[in-house]
């Protein structure tokens, strides 16, 4: 076998549940796979499958009842609150469905908020300019989330989350609040980030269009994993 | 842990962005602080008033009233005693007091209204040194005092012969100020110098002076001296031997001296007038016995440390059947000291109060801004950041509304001046502010605010650090 390079998220046997007693539902029943570097993965699955579960399971926002979490070289399990804190401060992105933003600061601030953390943070704002511009929205830097359209908060969130130049970037359901033109932009510019600069993806997602450009899909179902299948992927993909 | 710079600019940027919950948070601790602040910077300040009418380590040691068959045989303070006093080590200082044991009455023109008064009661004789080494005079009248407050009869310099003058006649004697011809032995004496307490001259002030229209002493006595002409303008004579009333002393004796008030000091006895030791104990010699002339009225007894006080007392009750005149210095700082630790104690309820209610205010709030919160670990904040976060926004709270309450408390302090100078009548010792707003108490009050903030913070930030990002962030 060839040398590959280690795997950016390893999962083994990844269980949890919510609730305790007779209340006590699983929602993660073993799930094992590998992310490799570069790769855009699609976490598909029917609602309440657990895929946001598992997402934040690997993001380190979100704890396992048992199995092993490798993110980025680090035991999420076993490493301190303040680890995890850097690896998600320095080496991942997350964007959310809801995106998130702070709306008592401006467009710029909320982009450079992770700097807040970070010691020595140098070139606040031509950093945060770049990553707007990325995005293509250098012109809204001292507007106020509230003032922006739905993609255009969706990009903002975007420019956060690629503020750091992560390695590892974690999406739930990016799309979900966007109208198809904006959500195929949002996606479009997920895969030439990929194709680019080479940064791991891992999109929870109900858009066949986002499935159709990963390069793996990971269906889910009752907490499991199971096989990918175009029946797998129109069940949790929903109507096309 | 997140650089302190951004720590602080993230905790500004909070704290000024939620109005109602700071002006809810903070009302309290403002309250608080502002009682605190005004209830310290009154009792230090009436405290200090007291204190300086009634001196706290200073006492003064008598003899116990006794009496058998109509006939005084109480303990007899003399010289004996005062050196037996004087090997304790609690006795810093020890001075004999002595007072007129015969009827006298003063009388003159005391800055320009005649004055009779009885002086028999009233005169004291004390050291000297008592008087000229107070610690709260000035060098000006330090220097003033040692010139003039003494004993000029023991006064070596020879004394000029003089003609007593007639009732118009001008004063024969050399420096007219400060001599005057005795009619007895036709010779010119020093005037006896005199001093009163500063309750004679809040007396005079208050009540005579507005009475009788003459213009109110200041304080620095000496300059209003100077201002009115000189010492000549304070003498008056002394009646010895004879009472207001016309009696005559015991023995038939009487004689008259001239006597001049040369100033004011705290040392002075409080009602009366305050003289050298030698001149009282000359007189009672003359006028009573010579037994009187050395049977002190009271020892005053300066104490190293004024913790001293209960052993230095308990000894004179053992060893000397001595008591302790009741110090109204010391059971004025007791009830101050109460009356303070009472108030204190009230605001520091307030103070509490109001950290519960940050608490419970900053519980309501770490639940509504969870999402923010679960933001922010997301990004990389880390359990501590969040909770520095939330605390130093409760800090702040308290650093604001601590300043806001010493200032609230400063501007009720003025309006309680302003209040007392037009409405409440002058009284001897009314100051011109009844509040003292030392360093101390504005730092205290800082410094309580903002411990207090925190504290009702703490729990709150708890909560935050503690929650789970991923479920804080899906909330609605
Ligand atoms: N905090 C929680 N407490 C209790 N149950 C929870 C909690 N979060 C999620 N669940 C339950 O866990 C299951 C998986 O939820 P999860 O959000 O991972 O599903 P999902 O696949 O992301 O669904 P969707 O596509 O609707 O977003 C659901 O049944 C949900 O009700
Ligand atoms: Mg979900």
């Amino acid at each position: 076998m060839a040398d590959k390079a280690a795997p950016v998220i390893r999962l083994r046997d990844v269980t949890k549940s919510y609730g305790v007693g007779s209340a006590k539902t699983p929602v993660l029943r073993g799930v094992s796979f590998d992310v490799n570097p570069g790769e855009l993965i699609a976490l598909v699955g029917q609602s309440g499958s657990g895929k946001s579960t598992l997402l934040n399971i690997i993001g380190g926002l979100d704890t396992c009842d048992a199995g092993e979490v490798e993110v980025l070289g680090l035991d999420t399990r076993k490493a301190t609150d303040a680890a995890r804190a850097k690896m998600r401060n320095e080496s991942i992105g997350f964007v959310f469905q809801a995106f998130n933003l702070l709306d008592h600061l401006t467009v710029l601030d909320n982009v450079t908020l992770p700097a807040s953390f970070t010691p020595d943070a140098k070139d606040l704002e031509t950093r945060g300019r770049e990553a707007l511009r990325r995005v293509g929205l250098a012109d809204l830097a001292k507007r106020r989330p509230g003032e922006l359209s739905g993609g255009q908060k969706q990009r903002v969130a975007i420019a956060r989350a690629l503020f750091g130049n992560p390695k590892l970037l974690l999406c739930d359901e990016p799309t979900g609040n966007l109208d198809s033109q904006t959500g195929k932009e949002v996606i479009d510019f997920f895969r030439e980030l990929n194709a680019k600069d080479g940064v791991t993806l891992v999109i929870v997602t109900h858009e066949r269009r986002v499935s159709s450009v990963a390069q793996r899909v990971i269906a889910m179902k009752d907490g499991m994993l199971v096989e990918t299948t175009d029946e797998a992927l129109a069940a949790g993909g929903g109507p096309a | 842990m997140m650089p302190a710079k951004n720590l602080v600019k993230m905790v500004v940027g909070n704290t000024l962005r939620s109005r109602r919950h700071f002006i809810l948070s903070a009302f309290g601790i403002v309250i608080g602080i502002a009682t605190f602040v005004l209830f310290l910077a009154s009792t230090e300040q009436v405290g200090a008033v007291l204190e300086r009418i009634f001196p706290v380590e200073e006492v003064e040691v008598v003899a116990p009233q006794v009496s058998l068959l109509g006939k005084d045989i109480s303990k007899r303070l003399d010289d004996t005693l005062v050196q037996t006093i004087k090997t304790r080590p609690e006795a810093k200082r020890v001075l004999p007091r002595m007072s007129l044991q015969f009827p006298a009455y003063g009388d003159g023109t005391f800055n320009g209204s005649h004055l009779s008064l009885e002086i028999g009661g009233a005169a004291d004789g004390i050291d000297p040194s008592y008087v000229v080494d107070d610690a709260a005079l000035s060098a000006k009248e330090h220097e003033f005092f040692a010139d003039v407050f003494k004993d000029w009869e023991s006064d070596p310099t020879p004394r000029t012969a003089c003609v007593p003058p007639g009732p118009k006649d001008p004063n024969p004697c050399p420096r007219t100020d400060r001599y005057y011809c005795d009619k007895v032995d036709r010779q010119c004496h020093h005037r006896v110098p005199v001093v009163l307490s500063p309750t004679m001259l809040e007396l005079y002030n208050t009540q005579f002076a507005k009475s009788h229209g003459t213009p109110v002493i200041d304080q620095d006595f000496a300059k209003f001296i100077i201002q009115q002409g000189g010492m000549e303008r304070m003498r008056f004579t002394l009646a010895l031997g004879v009472s207001v009333f016309g009696s005559a002393s015991a023995a038939g004796k009487s004689r008259e001296v001239e006597a001049t008030v040369i100033g004011i000091s705290s040392k002075a006895k409080k009602i009366g007038m305050t003289v050298p030791l030698a001149y009282i104990s000359r007189w009672n010699t003359e006028f009573v016995s010579r037994d009187a002339g050395k049977t002190y009225s009271s020892i005053v007894v300066t104490l190293a440390q004024r913790e001293q006080l209960a052993v230095f007392a308990q000894w004179l009750q053992d060893k000397l059947d001595l008591r302790l005149e009741d110090s109204l210095g010391e059971k004025f700082a007791t009830v101050v000291f109460v009356i303070r630790l009472v108030l204190v104690i009230i605001s520091l309820v307030i103070i509490g109060i109001s950290s519960i209610n940050i608490a419970h205010n900053f519980f309501m709030q770490v639940t509504e801004r969870r999402r923010e919160l679960g933001l922010l670990r997301a990004v990389g904040a880390t359990q501590t950041d969040v909770q520095l976060v939330v605390m130093g926004e409760a800090g702040l709270i308290g650093v604001i509304g601590g300043v806001l309450g010493i200032l609230c408390g400063w501007l009720l302090s003025l309006a309680v001046d302003g209040l007392s100078n037009h409405y409440v009548p002058n009284f001897p010792f009314k100051p011109t502010t009844w509040f003292h707003f030392q360093w101390w108490i504005l730092l205290g009050g800082l410094a309580c605010a903002t411990f207090f903030s925190v504290i009702g913070g703490y729990l709150p930030a708890r909560k935050a650090a503690r929650m789970q990002p991923a479920a804080a962030l899906a909330a609605q």
